[in-house]
């Protein structure tokens, strides 16, 4: 069972703090719209699609992945031509 | 009203009334909206960071607006060729126009509901709401794109 306390997670080299993707609730995107897009973006199975889609709806925003900068920004243009609220975060040190 | 997919992987609605088929024209315009919150909601912040923010207004931005016109654009095709009938009209989304018609259905229902300042009450209540005042009719609009799009993403599993 994935967990959403560890989120995707790239292997990263020491050079670069990692940053995170964050999708944030939005009251009119359809839930299973949502679960869609994960599964498209991140080719996440149903499960954890669906997994991140409720801890968006219930805690307001999911990490729904970790790693280098440019990946991040890339993840977030795809979200965002989907019209998901997302965006990229550094993670704390 | 009825929709079946067929054997294709197309979505066939039939027997749409006179004023569903009005809704339905009206998913390109409202989708379009020029009110300032829907382009702020169409096009957020990536970052809290100025430069990335000023990289993404010049270099992405412009490529998401395309993308979104796209979508709208391939709608408003699909529908053009719908004629109104008396035993209702029929229309046809091809299996390959799914993704622009989830698109624009997504971008008319957050326009809309960006221009009436719908929250998570007003999409939740349970209440039918009433066709015949402006903001029942904004919300009645949602609610019919909303299940249109539910169907196109249940044909993609």
């Amino acid at each position: 069972m994935p967990s959403l306390d560890s989120p995707e997670q790239e292997t990263k080299s020491g050079l670069d703090t990692p940053w995170n993707v964050v999708v944030h609730n939005d009251p009119v995107n359809l839930m299973s719209y949502v679960s869609l897009i994960f599964r498209r973006v991140f080719g996440f199975s149903k499960e954890k699609a669906e997994q991140h889609m409720m801890e968006v709806h219930r805690r307001g925003r999911s990490i729904v992945w970790t790693g280098a900068r440019e990946k991040a920004e890339l993840y977030v243009q795809q979200l965002h031509s989907h019209l998901l609220l997302a965006t990229l975060e550094r993670t704390q040190p | 009203m009825t929709l079946q997919p067929t054997a294709e992987g197309d979505l066939l609605i039939e027997e749409i009334p006179a004023f569903l088929l009005e809704l339905l024209r009206e998913i390109p315009v409202r989708a379009a909206s020029k009110h300032p919150g829907v382009e702020e909601r169409f096009l957020p912040d990536p970052a809290n960071d100025d430069g990335i923010r000023e990289d993404w207004k010049a270099l992405v931005q412009p490529e998401l607006m395309a993308l979104f016109q796209s979508d709208r654009e391939t709608v408003q095709a699909d529908l053009r060729g719908v004629a109104a009938k008396k035993m209702g009209a029929a229309l046809r989304i091809p299996k390959n126009h799914s993704d622009a018609w989830m698109g624009a259905l997504n971008q008319a229902r957050l326009a809309i509901a960006e221009e009436g300042g719908f929250g998570e009450a007003d999409m939740a209540a349970e209440v039918a709401p009433d066709p015949g005042d402006p903001r029942g009719m904004a919300l009645f609009q949602v609610g019919f794109y909303g299940f249109l799009q539910e169907c196109l993403v249940r044909m993609q599993d």
